[in-house]
């Protein structure tokens, strides 16, 4: 049993539908990475998955449990998943120490040193734990994005999922993030990334998953992607690889 | 002090209605800016709010109160409650008719300050799992105060001048005191400079206040967007 | 009396309170350019004084000043006329917070551009003219506007001086005929009325004068 199986999901608004029946599966430790054109409903995708945004139709099996289904407990299948966003979405008003602590002492109600404690780990991790009482605001954007990964981890999801994790980026610091998540990678830590970033792709996953115009196109390793003979992944990849 | 002022001293010689007077200004004034600010709390949840049927009686409201007089309104209940067999106290009337006013304001400014937040922190907290209130509780409502800190000490600053408008309402407050006083002594002039002059004083202690309030309560990395 | 009869009778006072808005109005659209002016173009002591006056007028209550001009006055021999205590009291006090809506809009006028004016050789007035003033108007609307509905907002209390504005007709409505109610009621619609007369003549104006392609506050 995969960790997550997503089934013909679906979702559309009004006529137009932006998920058109997608379906993989994501065994534990494995990592896929989600690329396509733009539109071809990626993010949407992501935010389906834990439940953000509500599907039109199919299923989403976490643990093998359809999280689909009226009565699924929203917040167990979000403590679950850690989300890393591509502007990090750190909590501005709060302190690196406190953005990572925020969940675990509300959600998960652990008392205030076992929180700083498990956040501090993570925050080591990701080598920012000198950075605990920094505000935001006084972070580089690679700084930013190691702490909301942090943040993630804390929570000791079972997927870590990324939205672009490097598009906010300068190219020195998306060797930076590149590299972090890659040592998780090799941690086998289950990972979900949409990208557009080839080398991130090559980085970090085991397969890559082609969305096209809300469709899987093609799910393939990426040499062998790079390599296939079509003009639609040709299209996206520019004639890279 | 007091010796400071002889130019006043007629006038301060009526130091116990003085204080008596100053006295219900503050009290008054430090009521509604702490029921304003609650209110205002809470109509700005109200417009976050997740069915547009109570999203636009909200805004309603706030329109409403921000276009319209408070004077009226006040003389709305004033005159107007004991037709529907309602009485209450002037203070009571002053409580209530600023609370709804000023809290319309402080839902203005906490509204203006929230469209500055990123909207990806609050979709970061409920991608956590926090609840929809969880996320106001402990993202929107903070962040958008501490934008709003000067707007909102401002409004605090305007309570206290406002304070001066309910003896219209038969609250005996400071300024009504001074009247009395100036109809007793004939000193019209002096007495009313003084007045204005106390009335400068206390809002400058509520301005030292805030200065200091601004400071501490500023999120570092952003400038309060808001009133400043 | 019906309803409508005294949404009649209440407007007869609406015209007295359009006179004295506008009257305070432009008072304090005067006063306030002219303090924002002379801070601009003024020394350092200058500035420091002007700053005391916006202090002082930013932190008395309106009704306080409008008594200290209307019934003190006269205590040291100058008498007042409503109109011009209303003027010398809203009025003076609205200039006071609009010279700080001309001095903020005025620090948002694009440095650059006066770099540039002065590169060409315009003299210190020139760029005032014709490079600050034209911008810090544009700026300046949200808050002229804002000012404007407070004018607005205070000048019921130009009934205590006897003016014959609205809610002096109220007033006298409901002492004779006890509905105080529908009569602040009506008279509450009637200044909201007026309110949102005023945004959309604002807004008509605004788009009149929009700079094409610049980017909307």
């Amino acid at each position: 049993m995969a960790l997550l199986e997503v089934k013909e999901l679906v979702k559309s608004y009004g006529g137009r539908s932006v998920l058109d029946g997608v379906s993989f599966d994501l065994e534990e430790g494995e990592s896929k990475v989600v690329m396509g054109p733009s539109g071809c409903g990626k993010s949407t995708l992501l935010r389906c998955l834990n439940l953000l945004i509500e599907p039109t139709s199919g299923a989403i099996l976490l643990d093998g449990k359809d999280i689909t289904r009226p009565g699924a407990d929203v917040r167990a299948v979000r403590s679950r998943i850690g989300f890393v966003f591509q502007n990090f979405a750190l909590y501005r008003h709060m302190s690196v120490l406190d953005n990572v602590t925020l969940a675990l002492r509300r959600l998960k109600k652990l008392s205030k040193s076992e929180a700083e404690d498990r956040a501090l780990h993570e925050l080591d991790r990701m080598e920012m734990a000198e950075k605990r009482d920094a505000y935001p605001a006084a972070l580089s954007g690679g700084q930013s994005q190691r702490v909301a990964i942090a943040r993630a981890l804390a929570m000791d999801p079972k997927v870590l999922f990324f939205d672009e994790p490097t598009s906010a980026l300068d190219p020195i610091m998306v060797r930076e993030v590149v590299t972090l998540i890659n040592r998780l990678y090799l941690d086998n830590v289950t990972i979900l990334c949409v990208t557009h970033d080839l080398g991130l792709a090559k980085h970090i996953s085991d397969r890559v998953v082609f969305l096209d115009r809300g469709k899987v196109y093609a799910e393939d390793r990426i040499e062998n992607l790079l390599h296939r003979d079509d003009p639609v992944i040709e299209d996206f990849f520019g004639g890279e690889g | 002090m007091l010796d400071a002022f002889p130019f006043f001293a007629d006038v301060i010689s009526y130091w116990p209605q003085i204080v008596r007077g100053l006295r219900d200004t503050i009290l008054l004034s430090a009521t509604i800016t702490a029921t304003g600010l609650v209110g205002g709390i809470g109509v700005f949840a109200l417009t976050l709010s997740s069915k547009p049927s109570i999203r636009y009686l909200t805004q309603s409201y706030i329109s409403l109160f921000i276009g319209t007089p408070l004077i009226v309104f006040l003389f709305l209940l004033y005159y107007g409650l004991p037709n529907l067999g309602v009485t209450l106290s002037p203070f009571a009337i002053a409580v209530f008719g600023f609370t709804l006013n000023v809290s319309a304001y402080n839902a203005r400014y906490l509204t203006i300050a929230y469209k500055e937040l990123d909207p990806a922190e609050l979709e970061s907290g409920r991608a956590q799992g926090f609840s929809r209130f969880q996320v106001f509780r402990l993202i929107t409502a903070p962040q958008s105060l501490r934008m709003s800190v000067p707007a909102l000490t401002n409004q605090a600053i305007q309570n206290v001048k406002d304070s001066s408008i309910v003896f219209l309402i038969q609250y005996i407050e400071f300024f009504a005191q001074m009247q009395e006083v100036a109809s007793r002594t004939f000193l019209f002039f002096k007495t009313y400079l003084f007045t204005a002059f106390v009335y400068l004083l206390l809002v400058s202690v509520v301005v030292l206040i805030a200065r200091r309030l601004e400071r501490r309560l500023a999120i570092p990395g952003m400038s309060a967007s808001v009133g400043s | 009396m019906s309803f409508i009869d005294i949404l009649l009778t209440l407007l007869q006072g609406a015209g007295y309170t359009l006179l004295i808005t506008f009257s305070c109005a432009a008072t304090a659209l005067f006063v306030g350019l002219g303090i924002a002016m002379a801070r601009e173009l003024g020394r350092t002591w200058t500035s420091a004084i002007l700053s005391a006056w916006v202090y002082v007028f930013r932190g008395i209550p309106m009704l306080v000043l409008l008594f200290v001009v209307f019934f003190g006055l006269p205590g040291i021999g100058l008498d007042v006329p409503p109109l011009l205590a209303m003027m010398l009291s809203l009025g003076l006090i609205s200039g006071a917070y609009l010279s700080e809506v001309f001095r903020g809009a005025l620090a948002a006028v694009n440095p650059n551009e006066v770099l540039a004016a002065q590169a060409m050789g315009f003299t210190r007035f020139e760029t005032l003219r014709l490079i600050k003033i034209p911008q810090m108007m544009r700026f300046s609307v949200p808050g002229m506007v804002n000012e404007l509905t407070t004018v607005l907002k205070y000048s019921p209390f130009a009934y205590t001086v006897g003016l014959p504005e609205i809610t002096k007709q109220a007033m006298a409505l409901v002492a004779t005929t006890m509905r105080g109610i529908e009569i602040y009621a009506a008279i509450g619609l009637i200044y909201f009325a007026i309110y949102r007369l005023l945004l959309s003549a604002v807004r008509l104006i605004e788009k009149r004068y929009r700079i094409p392609g610049f980017a909307e506050e």
